[in-house]
C-alpha cells in the first residue's frame, strides 16, 4: 500500500451508506479494516513498548523515542539502498538485503538510544536532577534528532526500495499482503519476547526492581547503569525494528515522521497503563482500532478528534490506564 | 581486614564525618553506636562506595580492605569482588517483587546454586518460605527485615554491614534477629552493626565505637563500653 503521507493513513473507506446488495461487503469491509488496524497498531505497539520500558525502569518519559524510531527508518533506508543490487555498493539480492538490514538497523538504532542515555540522561541522573529537567532534555534530544536529520539530509522525502516480493492472499473479499502478516506477526513476537524477559529473567527482575528502589540495587552487586543501558538497548532496538517495517510498509521517509507517530504511541502507552508491557501492546492496538474505525465510517478529518476523545474517556474512567495499578511500580 | 583512616564525608557543603578512624578484623562483630544524626549511616554508605545523588561524597581519608584502598571502587564491585554488603536502614526491599524474586535477584553475583542458597536462607528464616510467592511489600515489618538480611545472605558475602536492624521490631523479634546475627558470626561472618539501641548492640559486639556528631569519641570492647559511666549516661538511659 504505497499511499502518501503515513500520517493520513489509512485511506478513507467508502463513506456513503451501503445499499442492500452491499450488506455482505460491509462485513468484509469491517474485517478488512480490522486487518489494517492490526498492522497499524503493530507500529504503535512497537514504539509504545519502548516508551513503557524506559518509563518502567527510570520513571522517565523518553520523548526522544519517536525520533529514535525515525532514525531507525533512515538507518534502514541507507543500509538497504547501500546493499541492494540496483545502485548499491554490494549488489546483494533483496532477500539478503532484508535479512541484513533488519538486525543491523536494530543494532545501530540501539546504539543511538544508548548514546542518548550516555550523553544526555546519565549525567543528569548522576547529579540527581529533578524529573522535569530530564523530560525537557528528552524533548530537546528529540528535536535535535529531527532537525539534525533535516540539516544533514534536507527535507526531501525518501523511499525505501522494495525488499519483499509483494504477495496478496485473499480470502473472500479480504486481502492480506505478506508484509502485513509479517508486521503483525513481528509485533506479537516482540511482545511475547519482552514480556518473557520482564517477568521471567533475572535482568527483568532487576529492571522492575530499579523502578521501586534504585538505592538497593548496587547492594545486590548489580550495576545500575548496565540495567539502564540494557533497557535502552531493548527499547531502541525495537523502535529500530518498527522503523524498518514502517519504511517497508509506507516508504515515505521524512525527518518529522517520528514526531506525530511517537506522540500517538506515547498516548497509547499511557492509555494501556505506562510502565506495563501488556498495556503498551494493548494500547497500541486500541488506538489503531479507534483511528481506523473512525476513519472508515466518518470523514477522515474526524479521525484524531474522535480517537483522542475516546482515549480521554478511557483515562477518565481509569486514570492509571488499562493495566495501571493504583500505586506506581510496574514494567 | 577493614581499616578506615581519617574518613571525611559530606552532603554538599555540609560535612557529616569529620575524619573518623576505626578498624575491623575478620570474624569480628563490631558495633557503631551513637545518637540520631551522629553519622552512622553516612559511615556505612561511604564504606559501600555508594554514589547515588542522595549518598555522601567522601572528601578525605582512606578505606583499606585487606590492605588495599577501595576509594576508586564502585558499590556493585564492593559486593561482587570484596564480598561485603549492606542491609540498609529501612530495609529497602523491592516491594513490587515477590519474596523469592527479591532473594533470586540478590544472588546476582553469586555463581553458586541458587536453589541451594534459597533453601539455606529459608532454613534461617522459615517465615520467608511461607511467604515465598507474596509481593514483598505485603510483609510485616519484621518479615521485611528478615528478607533484607536474607537478601544479603543470598549474595554469599563474608562481611555484612547492618544499619539499625532492630528498628521497628518488637522486642522478641529484635532478640531473635540478634541471635541470628550471632549465629552467622559463629559461622565466620564478619559483622559491622550500627545501632541506636546501644545496649543490645554492645552485648553482642566484640568491640564498639561511639560516634558523636561525625567524630569517634570512644572505643573499647563491647562489654567494657557497657560499664563506662559516661556511656551509660548518654546511651543506655542512666
Ligand atoms: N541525604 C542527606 N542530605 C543532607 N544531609 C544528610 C543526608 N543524610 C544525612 N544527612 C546529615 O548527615 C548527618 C549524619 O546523618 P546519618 O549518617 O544519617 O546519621 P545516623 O545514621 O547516625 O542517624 C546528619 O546531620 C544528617 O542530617
Ligand atoms: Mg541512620
Amino acid at each position: 500500500m504505497r499511499c502518501g503521507m503515513p500520517a493520513v493513513f489509512p485511506a478513507p473507506a467508502p463513506r456513503r451508506a451501503p445499499a442492500d446488495h452491499e450488506k455482505g461487503s460491509l462485513m468484509e469491509s469491517f474485517i478488512q479494516q480490522c486487518v489494517n488496524a492490526l498492522q497499524w497498531g503493530s507500529f504503535y505497539a512497537l514504539i509504545a513498548l519502548g516508551y513503557t520500558l524506559v518509563y518502567g525502569v527510570l520513571r522517565l518519559i523518553n520523548f526522544a523515542h519517536g525520533d529514535i524510531f525515525m532514525v531507525g527508518a533512515y538507518i534502514a533506508f541507507f543500509l538497504s539502498t547501500g546493499m541492494l543490487a540496483e545502485g548499491g555498493m554490494f549488489g546483494f539480492s533483496r532477500e539478503l538485503t532484508l535479512a541484513l538490514t533488519v538486525p543491523l538497523t536494530m543494532l545501530l538504532t540501539s546504539c543511538c538510544g544508548v548514546t542518548l542515555e550516555r550523553i544526555a540522561y546519565r549525567p543528569l541522573r548522576r547529579k540527581g536532577a529533578h524529573r522535569l529537567y530530564v523530560v525537557i532534555t528528552a524533548l530537546m534530544c528529540g528535536l535535535i534528532l529531527e532537525n539534525g536529520n533535516l540539516a544533514l539530509l534536507g527535507a526531501s522525502r525518501r523511499a525505501l526500495p522494495e525488499l519483499l516480493d509483494k504477495r496478496i492472499y485473499s480470502l473472500g473479499g479480504i486481502a492480506v499482503t505478506n508484509l502485513k502478516l509479517l508486521v503483525i506477526f513481528t509485533a506479537v513476537l516482540v511482545f511475547v519476547f519482552l514480556h518473557g524477559i520482564v517477568t521471567r529473567t533475572r535482568i527483568g527482575m532487576a529492571m522492575r526492581a530499579v523502578s521501586y528502589n534504585r538505592f538497593a540495587l548496587p547492594l545486590m552487586g548489580i550495576p545500575l547503569d548496565s540495567v539502564i543501558v540494557f533497557t535502552f538497548v531493548l527499547g531502541s532496538g525495537i523502535a529500530g525494528l518498527g522503523g524498518v517495517l514502517f519504511a517497508m510498509s509506507y516508504p515515505v521517509l521524512e525527518p518529522y515522521m517520528g514526531a506525530m507517530t511517537g506522540w500517538k504511541a506515547f498516548i497509547a502507552a499511557v492509555v494501556g497503563g505506562i510502565g506495563d508491557v501488556r498495556g503498551a501492546f494493548l494500547g497500541g492496538f486500541l488506538l489503531a482500532f479507534v483511528e481506523i474505525m473512525v476513519a472508515a465510517f466518518l470523514p477522515s478529518t474526524f479521525r484524531d478528534l474522535f480517537a483522542f476523545s475516546i482515549l480521554l474517556l478511557i483515562l477518565w474512567k481509569r486514570p492509571t490506564g488499562i493495566f495501571g495499578m493504583p500505586l506506581t511500580t510496574k514494567i | 581486614m577493614l581499616t578506615v583512616t581519617d574518613l571525611k564525608a559530606s552532603y554538599g557543603k555540609i560535612e557529616a564525618l569529620h575524619g573518623i578512624s576505626f578498624h575491623v578484623r575478620r570474624g569480628e562483630i563490631v558495633t557503631l553506636i551513637g545518637a540520631n544524626g551522629a553519622g552512622k549511616s553516612t559511615t556505612l554508605k561511604a564504606l559501600m562506595r555508594l554514589k547515588l545523588p542522595e549518598c555522601p561524597t567522601v572528601t578525605g581519608g582512606d578505606i583499606l580492605f585487606d590492605g588495599e584502598s577501595i576509594m576508586n571502587m564502585e558499590a556493585h564491585h564492593v559486593v561482587g569482588k570484596l564480598r561485603m554488603t549492606l542491609v540498609p536502614e529501612g530495609r529497602q526491599i523491592f516491594g513490587n517483587l515477590t519474596v523469592v524474586e527479591n532473594l533470586t535477584l540478590a544472588a546476582w553475583t553469586n555463581t553458586g546454586d541458587t536453589r541451594r542458597n534459597l533453601d539455606h536462607v529459608f532454613g534461617i528464616f522459615p517465615r520467608l518460605a511461607e511467604r515465598m510467592r507474596q509481593r514483598s511489600d505485603t510483609l510485616s515489618g519484621g518479615e521485611q527485615q528478615m528478607l533484607a538480611v536474607g537478601r544479603a545472605l543470598m549474595s554469599k558475602c563474608s562481611v555484612l554491614l547492618l544499619d539499625e536492624p532492630s528498628m521497628g521490631l518488637a522486642p522478641l523479634l529484635m532478640y531473635e534477629m540478634f541471635r541470628t546475627l550471632k549465629k552467622l558470626n559463629d559461622e565466620g561472618m564478619t559483622i559491622i552493626v550500627v545501632e541506636q539501641n546501644a545496649r543490645i548492640a554492645l552485648q553482642l559486639a566484640d568491640r564498639g565505637y561511639v560516634l558523636d556528631t561525625g567524630e569517634i569519641v570512644a572505643e573499647d570492647a563491647g562489654k567494657a563500653l557497657l560499664q563506662r559511666p559516661e556511656i551509660k549516661a548518654a546511651y543506655l538511659g542512666g
